[in-house]
């Protein structure tokens, strides 16, 4: 540590020139943590705090259900025997299944589901896709060939028929779903992180930033992921209403969760048959508005959150 | 720490460079009689392989630096004092090929592995860019990238990081450098931006700061306070400063020796007396005369422009590259095919031109 002498030993201060102006009382720079600034650029975007709002209450709901639901998960046999479809009432908010199990209760338990799955999948996809993007196009050269060929590779296979059959061998339990599901969800965002890392390992502050010694694995974690912060969350919400809507699909193809597992897509395959009569409509509509909900929420939070990770927007 | 670096060096480097010191060790510089220099280069040599040919963007470029002592280099654009620079520190894509030596601490930084340059770049010799804006991390706070630049090197706690870099905010001269420190680049002025490159080049104390045109994208008073900066750091950590700029009014001001390129070859180089009030070389002469000034006698003096273009360094003039744009130029002799060397001319003074010694004598070819 000698070369490092502490510099009011060495460089005694002494009144300096300065360039500014003094500046007038009230302008001049207040110190803001950037947890503040952060919270000030992300609560001008309205749509981003509504949608977190209602994505905090659905959390909230879904992961108390055992003590917010109104009726138990599962009904006594006695109350399935004598139990029957019906509409909306002040009892029943959303109706009950053919079954007369109470809707709203079995959205937010199968809300656990789906929603474990949109967060987890997104979040592990997003990581593999940052860490393959962010290498093939720092390295470029045979690694990028490398990496970008499996990407693609990844892209051309039917995602639908991989997932069905390795579900099949797997066991369609929700945590085997979300791995397969990450691991044919990451290319989406390798390719974005690829591109982006592409354009800005060629600024000048990551050649000042070699020029001060710092390593690869420093560059990259230091000096390009923070500037691709923005497409990286937006990919990311992205990837959740994504993976809420695979998981969907995969439910209603019937190679998704199993009872007694539940999901919002496995409650839209089970009221397939309601689809047909007008009078049940609220058996689709529920679980259905439930997605719905979820994905575009996300989607205004991934905007608002671009926006206020990004320095340079209003501040 | 002094050890930490120095020894890594010398370590890794003896089994890849343990080639003796091969340059010409008669070489006869301004700057003889000052000691070892801390920075020698010889012949250093860069090359692009191109399409349509090579790019010549460095040519046998040699010089020393000494401790306490400002370098200026000067040139037109593409006379290879970037390259020059980004040579020394490795810093050229894979697409350069660079022959030559730096040596610097015993070791030859040339062809050096990346693992040998990472603990020399920014800690024993660091560089200030042109353009502080985009060479600033938009992302990051400036007190933060100053200190990332220490911790890449040094083991310091978090505190021990504030501090310092407020004082080294202080130093260069931002004003409230604790409430400027938790801003980013775009909050700054450019003269602020380009003081806090300097913070960031001088956080490690090095042995050797290059400043690659620190003042071009500046205007003229901050310039002068940048300059001064650089001075008052010089003054205090002895420092060696090789000034990159085309700008001769910059180095007049700040630099002891100076170092004259075009087309990539050295043309002169001497003390920036020589330079400015005996110039042996055709180029610095017109170079100078294209230069206005307050202290000329005759203030109806026309500027005298240099005429034609700098040459493509892909298709370099035959002979001294720059007879066909020289007034002095023998042109139907030695000056087009024959490559004049980089001589002595007295008192340590160097000139690349055939006719250095008879120059006053020789009446300018004028059209």
């Amino acid at each position: 540590m000698s070369r490092l002498p502490p510099p009011a030993d060495v460089l005694e201060a002494e009144p300096v020139v300065a360039d500014e102006v003094a500046l007038a009382p009230g302008t001049e720079p207040v110190p803001r943590t950037n947890w503040q600034l952060f919270r000030r650029r992300f609560l001008r975007h309205r749509l981003a705090v509504v949608s977190l709002v209602i994505l905090v209450i659905l959390f909230i709901a879904c992961f108390g259900a055992s003590w917010l639901a109104p009726y138990p998960r599962h009904p006594s046999a006695v109350d399935l025997l004598l139990g029957t479809s019906s509409g909306p009432s002040a009892k029943h908010w959303f109706g009950t299944d053919e079954l007369g199990r109470d809707q709203l209760t079995q959205i937010l338990y199968a809300g656990q589901t789906s929603l474990k799955i949109g967060l987890v999948v997104a979040l592990l996809s997003t990581a593999a896709g940052t860490i393959v993007g962010a290498l093939a196009g720092y390295h470029g050269r045979w690694i990028d060939q490398l990496l970008s060929r499996v990407t693609d590779l990844f892209l051309i296979v039917p995602s639908i028929a991989i997932l069905a059959v390795a579900l099949k061998k797997f066991g369609q339990t929700p945590n085997w779903i979300l791995i397969v599901l990450a691991a044919l969800g990451w290319m989406y965002v390798a390719r974005v992180v690829r591109g982006q890392v592409l354009s800005i390992k060629e600024k000048e502050f990551v050649d000042a930033a070699r020029a001060s010694g710092a390593s690869n694995r420093r560059i990259i974690v230091r000096h390009i992921l923070p500037n691709c912060i923005g497409p990286i969350m937006v990919n990311m919400t992205l990837a959740i209403a994504a993976a809420i809507i695979a998981e969907s699909t995969l439910s209603f193809l019937g190679f998704g969760v199993q009872p007694p597992d539940n999901s919002w897509g496995l409650m839209l395959s089970q009221a397939e048959g309601a689809a047909a009569e007008f009078n049940r409509f609220y058996e689709i509509f529920f679980p259905g508005l439930m997605i719905l909900l979820t994905v575009l929420a996300v989607n205004f939070l991934g905007d608002g959150l671009r926006d206020a990770f990004d320095p340079q927007s209003v501040h | 720490m002094t050890g930490y670096a120095t020894r890594s060096i010398h370590n890794r480097c003896t089994d890849v460079n343990d080639l003796p010191f091969t340059g010409s060790t008669d070489f006869v510089g301004a700057g003889v009689g000052r000691g070892e220099p801390v920075l020698s280069v010889r012949n250093l040599t860069v090359e692009f392989k191109t399409d349509e040919g090579i790019v010549h963007a460095a040519d046998d470029v040699s010089f020393d630096l000494h401790t306490n002592e400002t370098l200026g280099i000067v040139g037109e654009s593409g006379s290879g004092k970037s390259v020059t620079a980004m040579a020394i520190l490795g810093l050229l894509p894979k697409t350069a090929e660079v022959h030559g030596q730096v040596m610097f601490d015993g070791a030859n930084l040339v062809g050096a592995k990346e693992r040998q340059l990472q603990p020399v770049r920014g800690n024993r010799i660091a560089m200030v860019f042109q353009d502080a804006l985009a060479a600033l991390n938009p992302v990051l706070r400036v007190g933060d990238q100053i200190a990332e630049a220490m911790s890449v090197h040094h083991d310091l706690t978090k505190r021990e990081l504030n501090g310092r870099v407020i004082d080294l905010l202080d130093l260069v001269g931002i004003p409230q450098p604790g409430r400027r420190a938790e801003q980013y680049a775009h909050e700054f002025s450019g003269g602020m931006r380009q003081r806090t490159m300097i913070a960031m080049a001088i956080a490690n104390d090095p042995d050797i700061l290059i400043a690659d045109e620190p003042t071009t994208a500046l205007d003229v008073t901050i310039q002068a306070q940048v300059l001064d900066v650089f001075e008052r750091i010089q003054l205090r950590t002895k420092t060696a400063i090789v000034m990159i700029t085309h700008d001769l009014g910059v180095v007049a001001g700040i630099a002891d020796e100076v170092l004259v390129m075009y087309a990539g070859r050295q043309v002169e180089h001497g003390t920036v007396d020589d330079i400015f009030y005996s110039p042996r070389h055709p180029y610095t002469r017109a170079l100078l005369g294209s230069l206005p000034r307050l202290d000329r006698r005759h203030g109806n003096e026309r500027l005298r422009r240099i005429k034609g273009q700098p040459p493509s360094l892909i298709f370099l003039p035959s002979g001294c590259a720059f007879h066909p744009r020289c007034e002095y130029a023998d042109l139907a002799g030695v000056c087009t095919h024959e490559r004049p060397a980089l001589r002595d001319v007295g008192n340590g003074q160097l000139s690349a031109c055939h006719f250095a010694d008879t120059l006053d004598e020789r009446a300018p070819n004028v059209p």
